[in-house]
């Protein structure tokens, strides 16, 4: 038994999947398990202004009690974790595959093309992004969960782009490329079968890190009011609270949950972050 | 070599034609190949050697058209089989590369791709010629590759981290033996392995030649090594071919003064004595001054040899030298005869 457990562990040790690692995961999974399992135990009609008693602080019956609308802040929660986790990850996938194609295209044509990519990508990364998000979530007629998504995935390339760029750069010199080439791969076999699997540690790593900003850039344009608002997320309950000024009221259990689930899905992003730049970059995996 | 062509011995199957490859540089073109001629049939072995920078990789290289800029093929000709490599569509060049003619690359440690499986790297040369090959027949030839360098088929599922320097270097010649070569250009294929590595390597690809019935032309730095390997050397400086002869001939008597000197510079172990090499430098590649470009270093350097570039010619048998000795002597005279002065 305990050597299974050892085996296991050293394993574990062997392909440096640090406790780190674990650990950002399981808050993940925490999070999605949440998502998953949460609306068999809620009536979604108490997600609906008016279904009780407004302003009710916890109680056994509603264990995070309502706001001064009369929604039931543990069904809101439920249904909006999902929404915004789903906004985080299509920005991080279109922003993530943008970055990969433009990253791609630049570094291995070179030329005014990569001369455009990463003069358009340099200019972008020095303007903050939610200035000019704000600009274009407020000129939208229509807002939804899926065109916010796509609105932040507009500005989520760049980082992508430029890290898998310079990948590109420093992998096509090296010797094996070369020898590819000299055992008659074309250019797009070198690109696709050779350069590609060097840069997956990369993407991985920006992915977790684009939709943890993607996440950050939702929740500031809802925060600030300019999200879909007949959509449940939890962007937009901090922006109820915030319109009833719920903290100088002291309704904590309004604002207070939304924060603590945000707050767990950035601590679950940045540590499995971390934990897959050891697991990628074995320099740092053996730093006390 | 001609000799061979005249007994209608077999066509060749490599023939270089005055290949000149030039980098570009601030102060003008370095000809690192300037005007090599040579021919190969099938079976044969040709050791290139020269010291560092006298053009041995970038000729390699040019073998493959794998010259990148500033690198570039100022003229000349690469038949292979009658067919140009140099002039070919790059369509055709795929095709030629690795089913006609493969390099066994100088370093093996950096020629593997260090996140792909071995049987992905063996299988991704064989499906850049033949793309439907089936699975099955595909892990069949892998398997055998790999059993014909002498490595074990369970390899196959292993990274290149997982390897020693030696198994790379056996991995890398079944790489580059997997769709049968007519020739094979090794580059220094021993570089930073042991010596007992090293004998190991040069025999499989030996096996490996013999078995496809490939031309080798095996470049590198050790006499020893090319010694014990090719039929004919080929001596390399500042990017001209100075001798060309049979191995056996160009040890017990160099014709071109450089060979001998080189030759001179290797540790004996039947005559004990103080190790020589060879004074001064060579020249720089860019603007080389008129004449021989070893004559500044040559012990039998004259005046002739300081304007006029020597051409490579016969000097007898199947043998030629680039030296303004001969035609008129019949062999290198004996090193006291000339000045001498240049020695240590």
């Amino acid at each position: 038994m305990s050597g299974g457990l050892k085996g296991l562990r050293m394993k574990l040790a062997e392909r440096r999947i640090g406790g780190v690692l674990i650990l950002g995961l399981a808050i993940l999974a925490l999070i999605v398990l949440f998502s998953l399992v949460g609306p068999l135990f809620v009536d979604a009609h108490n997600a609906h202004v008016g279904a009780m008693t407004p302003r009710r602080p916890p109680s056994f019956d509603h264990w995070l009690g309502s706001d001064s609308q009369g929604r039931d802040m543990l069904t809101l929660l439920v249904y909006g974790t999902p929404n915004t986790l789903k906004m985080g990850l299509i920005a991080g996938i279109i922003g993530v595959g943008l970055g990969l194609v433009f990253g791609l295209v630049g570094g291995s044509l070179g030329g005014a093309i990569d001369t455009v990519i990463r003069v358009v990508a340099d200019a972008l990364l020095t303007v903050p992004a939610i200035a000019i998000l704000v600009i274009i979530a407020g000129n939208l007629d229509r807002m939804s969960t899926n065109i916010m998504a796509l609105v932040v995935a507009s500005l989520s390339w760049m980082f992508t782009t430029r890290t898998i760029r310079a990948q590109v750069l420093s992998v096509r010199e090296r010797a094996y490329i070369e020898v590819a080439r000299a055992n008659g791969e074309s250019e797009w076999e070198i690109l696709f079968r050779e350069i590609m699997p060097n840069l997956m540690p990369f993407a991985v790593a920006s992915f977790v890190g684009t939709v943890g900003s993607a996440i950050l850039a939702v929740i500031s344009l809802e925060a600030l009011g300019l999200g879909a608002l007949e959509e449940t997320t939890l962007g937009n309950t901090i922006y109820w609270s915030q319109q009833s000024a719920a903290i100088l009221r002291g309704y904590w259990w309004w604002w207070g949950p939304p924060i603590v689930v945000i707050a767990l899905i950035f601590l679950g992003l940045f540590l499995t972050s971390v934990g897959f730049d050891r697991f990628a970059n074995p320099r740092l995996a053996n730093r006390a | 070599m001609s000799e061979g062509e005249a007994n209608g011995a077999g066509a060749p199957i490599l023939v270089v034609e005055d290949l000149r490859v030039a980098y570009d540089t601030l102060a003008g073109p370095a000809m690192a190949v300037d005007g090599v001629s040579f021919s190969l049939k099938a079976g044969e072995r040709l050791g290139l050697i020269g010291e560092s920078g006298s053009g041995k990789t970038t000729m390699a290289m040019a073998l493959l058209r794998l010259i990148r800029a500033p690198g570039r093929i100022v003229k000349g000709r690469v038949l292979l089989d009658g067919r140009d490599i140099l002039t070919m569509s790059v369509g055709e060049l795929r095709e030629a590369r690795l089913r006609d003619i493969a390099l066994v690359p100088q370093g093996a440690m950096s020629s593997l791709n260090p996140v792909m499986l071995l049987e992905e790297q063996i299988a991704d040369g064989i499906l850049a010629h033949a793309p439907r090959t089936p699975r099955a027949e595909l892990a069949r030839r892998i398997e055998a590759l790999l059993r014909g360098v002498g490595l074990d088929p369970s390899v196959a599922r292993k990274y290149p981290h997982q390897l020693s320097g030696g198994m790379k270097q056996r991995a890398v010649m079944a790489i580059a033996t997997s769709m049968r070569p007519r020739v094979i250009v090794a580059d220094e294929p021993t570089s930073a392995l042991d010596v007992v590595v090293q004998r190991q390597v040069m025999q499989t690809l030996g096996r490996l030649q013999g078995g496809l019935g490939a031309a080798v032309v095996l470049i590198g730095h050790d006499m020893g090594l090319i010694a014990q390997f090719a039929d004919v050397v080929g001596v390399m400086y500042a990017g001209k071919l100075v001798e060309l002869a049979p191995v056996e001939e160009i040890i017990a008597a160099p014709r071109h003064p450089y060979t001998r000197l080189l030759i001179d510079s290797l540790p004996s172990i039947a005559a004990k004595k103080r190790l020589i090499g060879i004074p001064g430098l060579p020249p720089r590649l860019v603007d080389l001054p008129p004449g021989c470009s070893f004559a500044a270093r040559c012990p039998y350097a004259f005046a002739r040899c300081r304007t006029e570039t020597p051409s490579l010619q016969s000097t007898g048998g199947n043998r030629s030298a680039a030296c303004h000795l001969y035609p008129e002597a019949q062999a290198l005279p004996p090193l006291g005869a000339a000045s001498g002065e240049a020695r240590p």
